[in-house]
């Protein structure tokens, strides 16, 4: 699994309150530890920075490659504010994330990954919002992304798809159509596009105690369909057990067997099933639970594991 | 050739919740009635017959209400002035049940009280023998300090109170349970809440069987279709057997539609609009009947003449 490690995020109170006060000390650590983690490369989300970008961008871009060799993942909608990233970057190849099949940003941004050799991330998502059935995302990617990058002459095996993942809470029909769309994408070009997902969104708005459950029973199942690269918290440790487990087919404890079996059985286009469970087990039976809300099968509800 | 109609075979169903208690049972009423217990979506009666018709409540006020349309306050006339003689005349209509809404402040503008929420309370009690529901005026504190006195009087009377919402639920369920009442849970128009709340009321110990569940909804022109999707999703799932869904539902599309401009407004409209009380009439029996069809067991009326229009549509639904 290739993790863009998503810590450095304006959400944060600490990463706000050391970017108010230049804090290089904190990114450098912040960055390290994510790779030294696992991460293959580090997105950096500062939001927009509308005034200060031409200062700001360049000095969180050169205090991360003084410390790490990883590419950085350029993660703002700010266009101007893209490019004074990429002018910085002295290291590995960047990835700019991201554009949708909107028209203003799929005309600027994939020319501008083209002329800084840089890889995008574009989002299934048009004008129109995001479409619930896997097939309208998937035509999105192949009516609208893919014939722009023909058409700029984009090299194909730089572009990363993203059909993304929205929050079980509210959004509950996606959940098993982004699993499908994860699934059909590759197939849908050739060569096939890269595909890439932010997992935590699929716990937004979720009570923090139950956003790692979520996140690890749906990774189990995007792994099923064949995710190979996501944004994520690369130091949630009981995440990078699962990967583990399913990578390395691991059988040796009931867990790493439940979290196998779920990921074979979305691979086979089947449903996990009930006696794939030892639901005496509190810890299994949440699993249970979790996949029934992730598939959609039963309301979610913050209080769905008490049910 | 014979045509085989296909059939669902739901493994849930709705729950069965019974208002009211007569005097055998520890109450007052005359009788009591069922609600819920469909096993198919609604009036699938060749999947599985329809044990209980849906019913309709007459909404009254504990005082005459200020800011209800004038074709409301002819129709009902000088019983508005009278908690017992507007239920009389509520139950003279045909309706199944009495919903009294007890009002932010008494006639002398002072907060309503505690003493006259229970005065009003019973004289409507004393006045029909049907089950009654009994909502605050939705001011979170005034709500339960009206209500858990009026719990404690009627004890034993099997009244729906109401309204529990998630920020307000905890007093109302709780003197619910203590005086053998029942509850209604209002989420708002969304299905993840409605289900929420449900599993909040029933940690609390109040029996699945005694909560009525609001998924709240709007009128006619007015986001009905988010109501209806909702309502229909929320019976769905019930019959996925979600337990947590499986309550009974209750709408207000009295409420709802009287205050919509082409129920409230009579003047200044285009003429093409037609008969003012014919409009109004017809914006409450149709949003009614279109919640009755997405799954509603209760709907909350205002006009005694939507009451006997959405009676005889429940009647034709009903046939089989």
């Amino acid at each position: 699994m290739y993790i863009i490690g998503e810590n450095i995020h304006i959400i944060s109170d600490k990463v706000k309150e050391a970017l108010t006060n230049r804090d290089r000390e904190f990114f450098m650590d912040l960055a390290v530890r994510q790779v030294e983690a696992g991460a293959k490369c580090v997105d950096i989300n500062l939001g927009p920075r509308k005034k200060d970008f031409a200062e700001v961008f360049p000095w969180i871009v050169e205090s991360i490659e003084a410390v790490v060799d990883v590419p950085l993942s350029i993660d703002t909608t700010n266009v101007d504010g893209m490019e004074a990233a990429l002018k910085s970057i002295k290291k590995a190849q960047p990835i700019l994330n991201s554009t949708s099949a909107e028209p203003e940003r799929l005309e600027k941004i994939p020319l501008l990954a083209k002329k800084y050799g840089a890889k995008v991330i574009a989002l299934t998502m048009g004008s129109a919002g995001i479409p619930v059935a896997a097939e309208e995302r998937v035509n999105i990617a192949v009516g609208t992304l893919i014939p722009r990058m023909l058409e700029i002459d984009f090299p194909m095996e730089d572009l990363i798809i993203d059909p993304l993942v929205l929050t079980v809470s509210g959004c509950q029909e996606y959940c098993p159509q982004l699993l499908e769309a994860v699934r059909i994408l590759p197939y849908s070009w050739d060569p096939a596009p890269k595909i890439s997902i932010g997992l935590s969104n699929v716990s937004n708005a979720v009570p923090p105690e139950n956003r790692p459950l979520i996140n690890r029973v749906y990774l189990a199942m995007l792994m099923g369909v064949g995710l190979q690269m996501m944004i994520a918290n690369p130091f949630d440790k009981e995440q990078n057990d699962v990967i583990r487990w399913i990578e390395s087919k691991d059988q040796s404890t009931p867990l790493a067997r439940v979290y196998n079996k779920i990921a074979e059985r979305i691979e086979a286009s089947d449903e996990p099933q009930y006696e794939d469970f030892d639901l005496s087990d509190p810890e299994q039976a949440a699993i249970w639970k979790t996949v029934q809300i992730l598939l959609n099968k039963v309301i979610y509800a913050e209080g769905y594991l008490n049910q | 050739m014979p045509i085989e109609i296909p059939k669902d075979k739901w493994p849930g169903k709705i729950r069965t919740v019974t208002l009211g208690a007569t005097a055998a049972e520890g109450g007052t009423r005359s009788k009591t009635v069922a609600i819920g217990g469909e096993a198919s979506l609604p009036f699938m009666h060749f999947e599985n017959p329809t044990p209980n018709p849906p019913l309709v409540a007459i909404e009254i006020k504990d005082r005459k209400p200020e800011d209800w349309s004038p074709l409301l306050a002819e129709v009902w006339s000088e019983a508005m002035n009278d908690p017992g003689a507007w239920a009389k005349a509520a139950e003279a209509t045909g309706a199944d049940l009495i919903l009294l809404a007890l009002s932010v402040t008494g006639a002398d503008g002072k907060p309503n009280t505690p003493d006259a929420a229970v005065a009003a309370t019973k004289a409507v009690l004393g006045a029909t023998g049907l089950p009654l529901l009994v909502y605050g005026p939705g001011q979170v504190e005034l709500d339960n300090e009206l209500l858990v006195p009026v719990a404690e009087a009627t004890r034993g009377e099997r009244l729906v109170l109401g309204i529990c919402e998630d920020k307000n639920y905890r007093t109302i369920v709780a003197t619910a349970m203590a005086n053998g009442h029942l509850v209604t849970a209002r989420a708002p128009m969304d299905v993840n809440l409605s289900k929420q709340l449900n599993i909040l009321i029933s940690d609390m110990g109040m029996p699945a069987d005694r909560i009525l569940m609001d998924p709240t909804t709007g009128a006619l022109g007015y986001g009905i279709e988010y109501g209806y999707s909702v309502m229909e999703r929320l019976r769905l799932a019930a019959l996925q057997g979600d337990a947590m869904t499986q309550g009974p539902m209750i709408v207000t599309p009295g409420f709802e539609a009287w205050k919509t401009k082409e129920s409230k407004v009579g003047e200044g409209v285009p003429e093409s609009w037609g008969d003012w009380k014919e409009r109004a009439i017809n914006w409450e029996t149709v949003t009614a009947v279109a919640l009755i069809e997405t799954g509603a067991t209760i709907v909350v009326l205002r006009h005694p003449e939507s009451v006997k229009r959405v009676h005889r549509a429940i009647e034709e639904l009903m046939a089989v």
